[in-house]
């Protein structure tokens, strides 16, 4: 039965089409790659996998240096895709590996179910590989992490790229992946692989992703936000990770604590949504501690968790001495560039 | 290089903090710095599966 006359059953039986923009119809947060809460080009660290557009990791085999993650221009009408790339200049071949992986709870109903993984791609006019393997992967841990050796978890269906198979080159090729989710899937995951030829990697060797959408069925629909609308994917993607920076406001104030001693604080905070666990980590820059009476500012040396939480996190301050014990103090944004991100991602 | 320093505040708790070469820093509860290290320890014994097709067990 072709979706068409899917659709018009549907109609006759319930008096209604099934629209094509359906909240969590779309498996992937951030598919249509418009949430950057990390700024909108990254390196991939060296010792783990990074996150540059929400929710998408990045990382290469062994940890090897020289990829990139950032937004370029998407597909379909679309404003935003997601690159990575190859840094110029680089001559390292590990595998370079990007994806999402899908948080259990989410990943629930697609067991034993038959998915499509619709995407549209590009290579960059220097890319490198010879192919590209996109694999949707199962496994049975919870929360399973990715990481840049591999062992996640086994594909259960995959589709290799190549400009010999005519679904790789420098415009954007819509492509799709169908396979059937194993009934005891704990965790479920996206990924894109390729290993770089040898050589030098010129200035566009690169691989574009866009409108990626993974949904049960067996035929590809349009790619929708999983959260409906921009407003609930932005939420969605805080459930994940929560960043504020200086971007809109160099000076803002995050927040008060409380003076524990000369150069210490504690301090608890509120997070918009509440995460997907207690949060698991901090990254930050450029932030200070300030009194708004003298105008005195204390430059942050460390912020670590002292009381995880998932919606209201409670963190230990260490700035250079000078504070009044038991006195109440900001934490400032010192600049532009300054940020305090919480993470809760897989 | 990153370098990595371990703090204790004075309710005992312990963390890690990653000071990244650009300045930035991130910081994580010891016990999630060393399960992390652990899992990527298991990870590194077998490689990206990018061909597998078995299905589990």
């Amino acid at each position: 039965m072709s979706r068409a006359q899917l659709t018009s059953t549907v109609e006759q039986n319930t008096g209604g089409a099934v629209a094509p923009f359906v909240a969590g119809k779309n498996f992937l947060v951030n598919g249509l790659h418009e949430i950057w809460q990390r700024g909108t080009s990254g390196t991939v660290s060296q010792s783990a996998t990074a996150y540059v557009a929400d929710h998408w990791w990045g990382t290469r085999f062994g940890g090897a240096a020289g990829m990139t993650m950032s937004q370029t221009t998407g597909a379909n009408n679309l404003s935003y895709g997601l690159r990575a790339q190859r840094t110029a200049g680089n001559t390292d071949t590990s595998i370079i590996q990007f994806g999402q992986n899908i948080e259990s709870l989410h990943a629930e109903p697609l067991r034993g179910q038959t998915v499509t993984f619709s995407f549209y791609v590009r290579a960059g006019s220097n890319f490198s590989s010879s192919s590209v393997t996109v694999g949707l992967q199962a496994n049975t841990s919870t929360d399973g992490v990715y990481f840049a050796n591999g062992g996640w978890g086994t594909n259960f269906a995959s589709t290799t790229l190549s400009s010999a198979n005519s679904n790789l080159n420098t415009t954007y090729t819509k492509v799709t992946v169908t396979g059937t989710v194993p009934s005891n899937a704990v965790g479920v995951c996206v990924v894109f692989l390729y290993s770089p030829a040898s050589g030098t990697a010129g200035a566009a060797d690169y691989l574009d992703v866009s409108a990626c959408q993974l949904e049960i069925g067996s035929v590809a629909t349009l790619a929708s936000r999983a959260g409906g609308t921009f407003q609930g994917e932005l939420a969605l993607c805080q459930r994940y990770y929560y960043r504020q920076s200086g971007t809109e406001n160099a000076s803002m104030f995050l927040g008060y604590g409380q003076a524990y001693s000369s150069s210490q604080l504690y301090w608890t905070t509120r997070l918009p949504v509440q995460m997907r666990t207690t949060v698991q980590a901090l990254d930050y820059y450029g932030l200070q501690v300030y009194l708004n009476s003298s105008g005195s500012g204390y430059g942050i040396s460390s912020i670590s968790i002292n009381q995880s939480s998932s919606i209201s996190p409670s963190l230990f301050v260490t700035c250079t001495s000078g504070l009044s014990t038991n006195t109440m103090y900001n934490i400032f944004m010192a600049g532009s560039s300054s940020y305090l991100g919480f993470s809760a991602e897989l | 290089m990153d370098n990595i320093t371990t703090i204790t505040d004075p309710t005992g708790v312990e963390s890690v903090i990653i000071t990244h070469d650009d300045g930035s820093f991130t910081s994580m509860l010891k016990s999630t710095y060393d399960a992390i290290q652990a899992s990527s320890t298991l990870a590194a014994n077998s490689a990206p599966q990018a061909n597998s097709t078995e299905s589990l067990a």
